[in-house]
């Protein structure tokens, strides 16, 4: 269908994108590593519970642990080898994480479910939720989940803004698997039983518009360039009008938004059963010699995958290594860190493009509150916490509502740490409930 | 930054380049040819003020600085580690207090009143509150009314112009303001609007008469994205049709309209009206920081220099700034910006059945936990 153009909402910022550094690299393969460790807490819920023991051979795509409770997802082997240790260790976020280290055996085994033919749509769900498919967009919550809405839902919006600056995957995929891309969509519809499926993607990308023009059933969205224009609730608003209040879920207006990468996988998982045990991860930044989009297999710990891109030397030091996009990753301490389902990107920050700048006193400029996607106060927030008032923090910033896209940060010119002092915020918010 | 160092922080990890000081030299860019202007028309006597009062500010800031950082002190051994951490942090937004005191001073005001209240404006009004971004009230302002009180004669007797023929003397407070509300004995004599635009033979004060110095630096700061282009200008706009309303009441006793539309550039051009939209009332720290605080800060504004204005025929710029400055804290506290899609929670609940809950939300955008949306949307 002919592509629409996309509603503007006030707020934003328009970071320098860094995506030509990856832009024109192909998808390709990173070759299995020799091992890999896997975390148990891939999706936003509880940790998955181990099902295999130390010495055990596991092939790829074979499940290690079983998903506990509705919000969690199963894990698989990525690679085909023998469970060496289980083991807790301190994750990229500072969490104590159980990981499952797997050494290879330099075959490349795999096992995959049976593949459906024109699946039903709980067939579908079923598969979904069977694959250990999660939001690949960076939330991690199950997608077989969001399949089962509370309300009706009419419109499916399939999310290739990919606003974050440098990071490319979504953008890659885009161009090379466009019809697994709208078969996933369709799928995921049927599932639904939404009529209407909108991809929408940002205007910096026309060569993947033009693309997915080309497909009767799905309705093409230019989305303004302006970060952060993925964000659950602004990609709703622009694609569609509809306006999601903060605390809400997309389905009570009858929307529901999926990763193009999760959409990948849900094709992948239905036609030929493969669990999800691999992604593409873009590494970029100035401190990669080739920057790359490789199909990183989770688990592959960043300093392999670096060492694929610098080709094995040393590249120029970083200040930063990121995990994730630069504008809401985790930023990391050193390589022995491996990644999980939901990480897009590996970036390496050279000294120019990293901020390391020393906070200075806030001038009250109210840049923040001007480029706040959720018209929220920012800088009341960080003034209120920084007194230790955090229910005035709660009140005068609204900080409840916050999203954490740090577009807030990112525009202030004094550079005062706005999202540490949310956090701290949201935490206290999270103890009150808590009863603490 | 040595070789190995690797920096953890919270996102976001890449920010934009603009820093305080950019900002702040930005502004100072904007000011320049207001500085030159004044120059021009009133000659060394200008400079010197200008000099003065920039290097007064500068100065008692690095004194401040040095005695909070215990310079003076027998216990501090290395007197060059306390200079270049002033350095480090210094943000030119003294340089930028000095430089709008001097503008908006007659350039016949002595050396030493221009040094006493620039030293009040950072110590007492800038420093003691807590330095960049921390005080209450404008600085420049704060300093020129408290020399109005302090030095009342030379401040506000009229600048003697030397470059330019000013024949008429007409014209003997600082602003020029009383040819616009005419009264009896008090012939009104008339300058264009080419002049008061210019600011050739007018009185005023240094910064104040060349508007198209202040218009350069409006639409600089504009570019430059330093303050919103909007607030000068809504600013100007209601305040000039506030004031030409104002002064056909005056008109009214002599037969003239009471609405002469004829009026309002003269209103806008004349005294420091224009420069105080550009350069005070968009001082970041002392106005508001919401949207609709921001629209009632002008709007409030514009109303009480026109109103003051013709009550008492004297420039009230600067008063009007310390009076809106100090309601500020106000404003922000009542004037809460709501979130994104709240909205449509309140269209919500007035088509279903709790009319009620949803006044009750229009006067409480959020309690106090922060859990107002979640909680009531299952209502």
């Amino acid at each position: 269908m002919k592509a629409v153009k996309g509603k503007y909402y006030f707020g934003g910022v328009h970071p320098r994108d860094g995506k030509i550094l990856a832009k024109s690299a192909a998808i390709e393969a990173l070759p299995a590593p020799e091992a890999v460790a896997i975390s148990l807490s891939q999706s936003i819920g509880k940790p998955a519970v181990v099902i295999v023991e130390t010495g055990k051979t596991v092939k790829a795509g074979e499940v290690i642990a079983k998903a506990d409770g509705e919000i969690s997802s199963d894990v698989f082997a990525s690679i085909s080898g023998t469970v060496t240790d289980i083991k807790d260790m301190l994750s990229a976020n500072g969490q104590t994480e159980k990981y499952i280290f797997i050494q290879s055996n330099g075959k490349d085994e795999t096992t995959f479910l049976p593949s459906l033919s024109d699946p039903s749509g709980e067939e579908i769900r079923e598969r979904i939720k069977a694959a250990g498919i999660v939001g690949l967009g960076g939330a991690g919550f199950p997608t077989a989940v969001k399949l089962t809405p509370s309300s009706p839902v009419d419109t499916l919006i399939v999310n290739g803004a990919e606003c974050e600056p440098y990071l490319t995957c979504d953008y890659r995929l885009m161009l090379e698997k466009t019809d697994e891309i709208a078969r996933g969509a369709a799928y995921i519809a049927k599932a639904l039983g939404a009529e209407r499926i909108i991809i929408a993607i940002e205007k910096n990308k026309p060569d993947c518009v033009a693309k997915f023009e080309a497909y009767e059933n799905i309705q093409p969205v230019v989305l303004p360039k302006k970060y952060p224009m993925g964000g659950e609730k602004q990609i709703i608003y622009s694609a569609t009008g509809r306006k999601l209040g903060a605390g809400k879920l997309p389905a009570e207006v009858g929307v529901i938004v999926q990763n193009v990468a999760t959409c990948f996988a849900v094709c992948e998982a239905v036609e030929l059963g493969k669990p999800l045990y691999e992604r593409v991860v873009t590494i970029s930044g100035k401190a990669v010699k080739t920057p790359k989009n490789l199909l990183v297999k989770i688990g592959t710990s960043v300093k392999d995958i670096v060492n694929y891109c610098n080709g094995g030397e040393d590249g120029e030091k970083p200040l930063k290594i990121v995990k994730g996009g630069p504008m809401t990753g985790t930023a990391l301490a050193n390589y022995e860190v491996y990644t999980h389902k939901t990480d897009s990107g590996i970036l390496l920050l050279s000294e120019k493009e990293a901020a390391a700048d020393e906070p200075t006193p806030c001038i009250n400029c109210g840049k923040c509150a001007d480029v706040c996607p959720m018209h929220l106060m920012p800088m009341n927030t960080a003034f209120y916490s920084a007194a230790g008032d955090f229910d005035a923090a709660l009140q005068y910033g609204q900080t409840a509502a916050c999203i954490e896209c740090g577009a807030c940060e990112y525009i202030c010119p004094a550079k005062r740490p706005l999202i540490q002092a949310i956090r701290k915020t949201k935490a206290y918010l999270k103890n009150k409930k808590e009863g603490k | 930054m040595t070789d190995n160092t690797i920096v953890v922080s919270t996102p976001p990890h890449v920010k934009s380049k603009r820093t305080t000081r950019s900002i702040m030299l930005d502004v100072l860019i904007a000011l320049a040819p207001c500085a030159i202007a004044g120059i021009v028309f009133f000659g060394w006597q200008a400079l010197v003020v200008e000099l003065v009062a920039v290097a007064a500010c500068v100065a008692t800031e690095f004194v401040y600085f040095f005695i909070l950082n215990k310079g003076f002190s027998k216990k501090c051994k290395d007197a060059g580690t306390v200079c270049r951490r002033f350095i480090k942090q210094f943000d030119f937004t003294s340089v930028i207090t000095g430089l709008i005191l001097a503008l908006i001073l007659p350039s016949t005001v002595k050396w030493y009143e221009v040094l006493i209240g620039s030293i009040f404006a950072i110590a007492v009004v800038k420093m003691l509150f807590g330095g960049t971004g921390k005080n209450l009230v404008n600085p420049a302002a704060a300093a020129r009314v408290f020399m109005f009180i302090s030095f009342a004669i030379t401040t506000y007797t009229a600048a003697n112009i030397p470059a330019l023929k000013f024949e008429s003397g007409v014209f003997t407070d600082a602003t020029n303001l009383s040819w616009l509300f005419p009264a009896e004995g008090n012939p009104s004599t008339k300058i264009s609007v080419l002049d008061l635009f210019l600011g050739t033979g007018v009185a005023g004060c240094i910064g104040e008469t060349c508007k198209v110095a202040i218009l350069f630096g409006y639409i600089y700061l504009s570019v430059r994205k330093v303050i919103k282009w909007w607030q000068p200008l809504a600013f100007i706009a209601l305040f000039g049709f506030t004031a030409v309303l104002t002064s056909g009441f005056a008109f009214i006793a002599t037969g003239g309209y009471i609405f002469d539309i004829e009026l309002f550039l003269p209103h806008i051009f004349s005294g420091g009206v224009l420069f105080g939209a550009v350069f005070m009332f968009t001082d970041y720290t002392t106005s508001p920081k919401g949207i609709y605080g921001q629209i009632l800060y002008y709007l409030l504004a514009a109303v009480l220099v026109a109103v003051l204005r013709y009550l008492t025929k004297l420039e009230v710029t600067s008063f009007v700034i310390l009076i809106m400055n100090i309601i500020v804290p106000l404003i922000d506290k009542y004037l809460i910006r709501k979130p994104f899609g709240y909205k449509r929670v309140k269209k919500i609940k007035q088509n279903d059945t709790a009319p009620a809950n949803a006044a009750a939300n229009l006067i409480e955008p959020v309690d106090a936990n922060g859990a107002a949306y979640v909680e009531k949307e299952g209502e």
